[in-house]
């Protein structure tokens, strides 16, 4: 980290290879769609190396740059929603996966409302906290919290009403 | 019941796709060009780095004179496999290649451009390789073959696409611009040959490169919410292409003569023909990794398998009678370029090109490893006739 703070080309590049994955899936499980996960991503990452010189060295960088990622995804979808809410759905597309359940899964994930389908990917797919979520989305506690009971909820409701059909 | 839930959602999520290499190899060149080296705060701390450096440089030469006399042997460490190329360009006449390997470009032809290891975002060059235009920084520079600059445009940030037009007399380039500024800004430009001229035609743009249609008065490019835009130059008038199999497009492809436009998607790909009719949709779910024009045909490369780095390539006819399936050919990597009968496919040590069933090596990745100037890559001139 201190050698990419000072314009080390080879550890901007470990740090690079280290985050760019994880951060790229976070980009895509938000907005649903490669493309749009290829600019948030590519964004997150270039807005937090030219912010590496105001980075605290002693806090992990993953949380930070997932913070910025996610950040970038919901400010590009709200307005991406703004822009073309008349014709455009907030339906992202669906990815491939394994199985058959897991397909039903990721449709339902997609379904979420925004706030909630963020919440979920931070907790579940990235791992953090609910505390960690709410300094990344700059909301309490209790919201994040809320917001992935109601998720769970939701999920659960219409994974029922999809082995009921 | 929840918790079972939570299982299966950690689970899920760690079955989402892989970011495609390409694109990791711009985002990095664009976050290295970013970077804001700190220096060190203390005084003490920089006459240490100070004195630490000259040691160096005295070891350094002694070690100089020891390895002039043969005693000393010089190695920067063991060498590390490099990824392909991630952005190719074998332009029309140029008889040569350009690519860009970790945000290092460089260009070979045969009508002496040399030119190796130039740190930028994107790259193209010309009709004839007259001269490539490449994001270096914050601008948009010309280089001719001789390495001289022949012109530069400051840029609002950094650049994510560049294409010349086929006429060679415009380009169209797409700016990440300030986003102290905007909050989304992925802003198309275009700018005359020669560096002058420049005009913002939609600040709303997506990072895919711009197509020209042949007749150069023309092109496609991905607007918002991934529509593909036809953008007439003669007319200042953009054509929204809404049909709903070319929503949310990742790349798109005029033929190299007439008015045919493919576009790809994640999961299809289509042929729009003029006015807005969809000439072919590929079957869904096809996966398509790349799409260009292999002369009058239509090109879609796919994915062949999960655990293999080879793709299938499919070569359709396209004309008014319809679109039939011509050929399937195997390749032993993905396709990156496409002009003439000419398709190039990236390897595991470096650039195949040639006819789809005679490919051979024509870029070669030397074992080098990276280091502070760069990645080295060294392009086997000779090998390829492009005209």
């Amino acid at each position: 980290m201190r050698r990419a703070r000072r314009g080390d080309r080879d550890a901007a590049a470990d740090l690079f290879r280290r985050y760019w994955r994880d951060a790229w899936r976070a980009a895509f499980a938000i907005t649903g769609r490669r493309a749009l996960a290829d600019d948030v991503a590519a964004d997150g990452f270039e807005r937090a190396f030219a912010a590496l010189d105001r980075f605290d060295e002693r806090r992990p960088f993953g949380p930070w740059l997932h913070r910025i990622v996610a950040n970038r995804a919901l400010d590009i979808l709200r307005m991406e929603r703004r822009l073309s809410a008349e014709e455009l759905p907030d339906t992202p597309d669906v990815a491939p996966v394994r199985a058959a359940d897991d397909r039903s899964l990721l449709t339902v994930v997609a379904d979420l409302p925004l706030e909630r389908r963020v919440a979920v990917v931070l907790r579940y797919g990235v791992g953090m906290t609910p505390k960690q979520i709410a300094e990344t989305l700059d909301v309490p506690v209790g919201t994040v919290n809320s917001r992935l009971a109601r998720a769970l909820e939701q999920l659960r409701e219409s994974l029922e009403v999809e082995h009921v059909e | 019941m929840s918790s079972e839930l939570e299982r299966r959602l950690e689970g899920l999520l760690a079955e989402l796709p892989e970011p495609e290499p390409e694109v990791g190899e711009r985002a990095f060149a664009a976050s290295v060009a970013a970077l804001r080296p700190v220096s060190p705060a203390h005084r003490g701390f920089r006459s240490a780095v100070i004195a630490v450096a000259a040691m160096l440089v005295l070891l350094a030469i002694a070690a100089g004179s020891l390895a002039a006399g043969g005693v000393l042997r010089l190695s920067f460490g063991k060498a590390t496999p490099l990824p392909p190329p991630s952005e190719l360009s074998l332009p029309r006449g140029a008889d040569g290649i350009a690519a860009i390997v970790y945000g290092r470009l460089s260009v070979t032809t045969k009508s002496g451009f040399d030119l190796q290891g130039l740190p930028v975002t994107a790259a193209a060059l010309s009709p004839h390789a007259l001269y490539v235009a490449a994001g270096v920084g914050n601008s948009l520079v010309a280089v001719a073959p001789d390495g001289r600059r022949a012109w530069s445009h400051p840029t609002d940030g950094s650049i994510a696409a560049i294409a010349w037009a086929p006429d060679g007399l415009r380009i169209a380039y797409v700016v990440r611009s300030d986003r102290r500024r905007r909050a989304w800004n992925l802003v198309l430009h275009v700018i005359w040959g020669n560096g002058k001229h420049d005009t913002v035609i939609d600040h709303n743009a997506r990072g895919a490169t711009p197509s020209w249609r042949a007749d150069s008065l023309a092109f496609a490019y991905v607007g918002a919410g991934g529509r593909p835009i036809v953008y007439d130059l003669a007319h200042e008038s953009r054509r929204v292409i809404s049909m709903a199999s070319a929503r949310h497009a990742t790349r798109l492809a005029y033929a190299p003569s007439g008015t045919e436009l493919a576009v790809q998607t994640e999961t299809l790909v289509s042929v729009v023909g003029r006015p807005q009719t969809v000439v072919w949709r590929s079957v869904p779910g096809t996966q398509p990794l790349w799409i260009g024009w292999l002369g009058s045909h239509l090109l879609v490369d796919t994915r062949s398998g999960m655990f293999t780095p080879k793709s299938r390539a499919r070569l359709y006819s396209v004309d008014p009678a319809g679109v039939k399936l011509v050929r399937s050919v195997l390749l032993p990597g993905p396709l990156l370029w496409v002009y003439g009968q000419i398709a190039a496919v990236g390897s595991h040590d470096g650039v195949l090109a040639g006819r789809l069933e005679r490919l051979r090596s024509v870029l070669r990745i030397r074992p080098q490893p990276c280091n502070p100037e760069g990645c080295e890559i060294a392009i086997g001139k000779g090998d390829v006739q492009i005209r």
